[in-house]
């Protein structure tokens, strides 16, 4: 697979608004299956469970439950899905990952609380490798670590620090189609970005609420043209990045009423009322944003966590040869032609 | 003598009562540690919190999240257990008590949110600055009125509450001063936020109205002009009448059970000198809490006053967590305890009325009284809990296991120095007598399961 040699970039319109509160709350990580099948993690004190959903703002029941037993979640913080649609979720305070069928029926779970090689402390982030193993984000060790789908232990990189290849309290993670793994570093306010084997390959990002700043970024995802999506959660905005890295743009949230949050409205008259009293500015924004994930069809899905829904934009893009697009420039210009 | 020429305080005791009082109870390591300096240091420390060592917000943020009452004050909870900066969330709750707004009315959980946080954020400042930013407080607004209070047809209740309860008591101002307080409040209102469905909370602001404000002119406690809200607020601190009010307040909360509210224009202050002294130094300070609050720590009508208060619930509720070691890390379970305070009569976000909860004896009957010793015996009869094993340990390596009466008093002492009378005493000593033989920690477990069970543990 081989990446275009450039990019005309069209737009990356808002699409649609999925979700809203009693069905989606506080929705802080999505897994994508076939057939606009989706599974979006929710967790909020006191409650955790998965709510299956359709692309098409179609409500499909929900599974999971708090609690510490086996099949149970108490702090969920990232959901995957393997192409069965095997389902797996991260627990940071069981310090486990647990696997679910599509229904939710519980398979099997592994992890045990530590700081030696294969022990988990905090576990958030999750992502498949190309050769289907998990990659785990250990957050309280300030490391990541490599094991098989049933929890045998690979490989480990990153320690405690601000340095390249040095973790505070990393969250997201995700791989891109060449195996690459890009690691939202939290507390240092940056991406990281390692090969195949965890060698350090380059970091953005900085503290901050500048274009290419973060504020406590929590989650990444990469699309087939190398396009990466941060999560800035603290700056309630998710920031798109070429993948040299440089900024491209940000979306700060154009959410509009999903289909079911008009079915809701249809048959209430005093948020109606309410609706149309209040300033409706605020309630397109993004607020607290935490997952982000892009589909192969180029729809980049949001969970918008603190207003129970997910955004969704579509990428337009058009994939351009060396005739297309001129070789690259040294030096800024203004010549027009 | 409770500070030594070094600077030490040498009674722990006096530690612990102290942060009874502006805290939520300590440790007994912690006290230890506060040992080391002298008592006034730690009082400065108290005035003066370090928010860039507490609790940092993004982690709190991190793992925590809800939209319910319970969710905000389970996170209340864990910051009055585990924050450095114990003085700052007890003057919260303190505001919250003087300031009374209910969800019960409001029913909207972020305004309501919203304004305890000003009150952490502001809470030790400057009077002016509290009750002005009190005025234009959603939560507040909404709760007496104010939304309702227009050009030409004022709607009184705010204007009245404010001098009423929130700062200078009846007998202090005339029914033309609350009209004229009322119509400079015209206009003190908020933007319509969006509806809970489909999306959420979303935050109330303050919204001036001018075309809904009285400009016309206006006379109140003597001055007159185009008085508005802020202004009847800078007159309202510079009155005599306010200062006394708001330390007998501080009094009641922080020293000794003062009656009821309504009565203080009638009965005269329990220390009349303590309040003339901080009534000075809020006054002298042009409104600053700290100036109150460090005359009344730093008497020694304070430092007199152990075990003077009954607990509100939810000082009991934080004391006993504190005591059993609980929750000083991030893990879930917090909102379990956001009601304990419920059954015991203090519904935290939801006080009964403006006038706020009645305190003192008020706060005991015997249906809240069983739910305070349940809870108690229920968490402190835990001898696995981290804290309560950390006692047992103290009591057994310091020779509690020599006498009955040495077990009886190692358990008061660790308890914070718990003063109790003869009577209970004598029942104590009986009860570890009769415990002689049995294992050592279920012996000192059991002691302090009925220390947790005395009278003299409901107050602080």
């Amino acid at each position: 697979m081989t990446r275009p040699y450039g990019l005309l970039r069209a737009g990356f319109p808002f699409a649609k608004t999925l979700g809203m509160r009693r069905l989606t709350n506080f929705p802080i990580d999505i897994a994508l299956g076939p057939e606009g099948r989706m599974y979006i993690l929710c967790r909020q004190d006191g409650a955790a469970l998965v709510r299956k959903y359709h692309v098409d703002d179609e409500d499909q029941g929900n599974w999971g439950e708090m609690g510490e037993e086996e099949g149970k979640l108490q702090w969920p913080v990232a959901i995957i899905a393997d192409a069965e649609e095997i389902i797996f979720i991260s627990d940071e305070r069981l310090h486990r990952i647990s696997s679910f069928d599509p229904d939710g029926e519980f398979i099997s779970c592994w992890g045990e609380q530590g700081s030696g090689e294969g022990q988990l402390d905090g576990p958030s982030g999750i992502t498949f490798d190309l050769d289907g193993n998990i990659l785990v984000v250990d957050t309280m060790n300030h490391r990541v670590q490599k094991f098989t789908r049933d929890g045998e232990f690979i490989s480990t990189f990153g320690s405690f620090g601000s340095g390249p290849g040095e973790f505070n309290m990393p969250w997201g993670i995700t791989v891109d189609e060449l195996g690459e793994i890009y690691v939202v570093d939290w507390r240092n306010d940056r991406v990281q970005k390692f090969d195949t084997n965890g060698e350090f390959v380059f970091e953005f990002g900085r503290s901050g609420d500048g274009d290419g700043e973060f504020n406590r970024p929590t989650d990444v995802a990469v699309d087939l043209d190398g396009d990466i999506y941060v999560t800035d959660r603290g700056n309630n905005r998710v920031q798109m990045f070429n993948s040299e890295p440089r900024y491209v743009q940000k979306f700060l949230g154009e959410a509009t009423l999903s289909s079911v949050g008009r079915d809701y409205m249809m048959t209430n008259a005093s948020p109606n009322r309410l609706r149309d009293m209040a300033v409706l500015e605020p309630q397109k924004l993004l607020r607290q944003p935490k997952g982000v994930v892009i589909d192969e069809e180029g729809r980049l899905f949001i969970t918008d966590t603190g207003s129970y829904r997910v955004q969704v934009y579509q990428k337009e893009v058009i994939h351009l040869t060396s005739q297309q697009l001129a070789p690259p420039m040294r030096n800024v210009t203004l010549h027009q032609e | 003598m409770t500070t030594t020429d070094a600077g030490a305080t040498t009674d722990i005791g006096l530690l612990a009562h102290l942060y009874r009082r502006a805290g939520f109870g300590a440790t007994r390591e912690q006290l230890e540690e506060l040992s080391h300096q002298s008592y006034d240091d730690t009082v400065e420390f108290l005035l003066n919190p370090t928010p860039e060592v507490d609790l940092p917000p993004d982690v709190l943020a991190r793992y925590f999240g809800g939209e319910s009452p319970n969710s905000y004050v389970s996170i209340w909870i864990y910051r009055m257990l585990n924050s450095r900066c114990q003085l700052q969330e007890k003057m919260a709750l303190f505001w919250h008590h003087v300031f009374a707004t209910g969800l019960i009315k409001n029913e909207h959980v972020l305004s309501s949110s919203n304004q305890i946080d000003m009150f952490r954020r502001n809470g030790m400042s400057n009077l002016k600055d509290i009750l002005l930013e009190l005025s234009r407080d959603p939560a507040m607004l909404f709760w007496l009125d104010n939304n309702e209070n227009h050009n030409g047809e004022p709607n009184e209740n705010y204007g009245r509450e404010l001098l009423e309860l929130f700062s200078m008591g009846v007998g202090n101002y005339s029914e033309l001063d609350i009209k004229e307080a009322s119509r400079a409040f015209t206009g003190w209102t908020f933007g319509q936020p969006p509806p809970l469905y489909p999306h959420g909370y979303y935050p109330a602001q303050f919204k001036f109205d001018a075309d809904d404000h009285d400009f016309g002119e206006k006379t109140f406690l003597g001055q007159t002009g185009n008085l508005d809200g802020s202004d009847i607020v800078d007159i309202i601190v510079k009155q005599p009448a306010s200062a006394k009010f708001i330390t007998r307040h501080l009094y009641n909360f922080f020293v000794a059970d003062e009656p009821q509210v309504p009565t203080w224009n009638d009965l005269e202050p329990l220390d009349p000198q303590l309040i003339d002294e901080m009534s000075s130094a809020l006054l002298d300070s042009g409104g600053e809490m700290k100036a109150a609050l460090r005359v009344m720590f730093l008497s020694d009508s304070f430092k007199a006053a152990r075990f003077k208060k009954v607990k509100s619930p939810l000082e009991f509720v934080v004391g006993v967590l504190k005591m059993v070691g609980e929750f000083t890390e991030l893990r879930p379970g917090l909102e379990d305890y956001a009601t304990a305070s419920d059954a015991m009569g203090q519904r935290i976000l939801d006080p009964p009325t403006v006038e706020g909860w009645h305190t003192g004896k008020e706060w005991i009957d015997g249906g809240n009284l069983t739910e305070r010793v349940n809870f108690a015996a229920e968490q402190i009869g835990d001898g696995d809990s981290p804290g309560i094993s950390a006692l047992i340990t103290r009591m057994i390596d310091g020779g509690a296991m020599s006498s009955p009466e040495a077990l009886v008093d190692s358990g008061l002492d660790v308890m914070g120095q718990l003063e109790v009378d003869d009577s209970t005493r004598d029942a104590l000593v009986k009860f570890a007598g009769d415990s002689e033989g049995d294992p050592e920690p279920s012996r000192a477990v059991r002691i302090l399961r009925l220390i947790a069970a005395a009278p003299e543990f409901q107050f602080a």
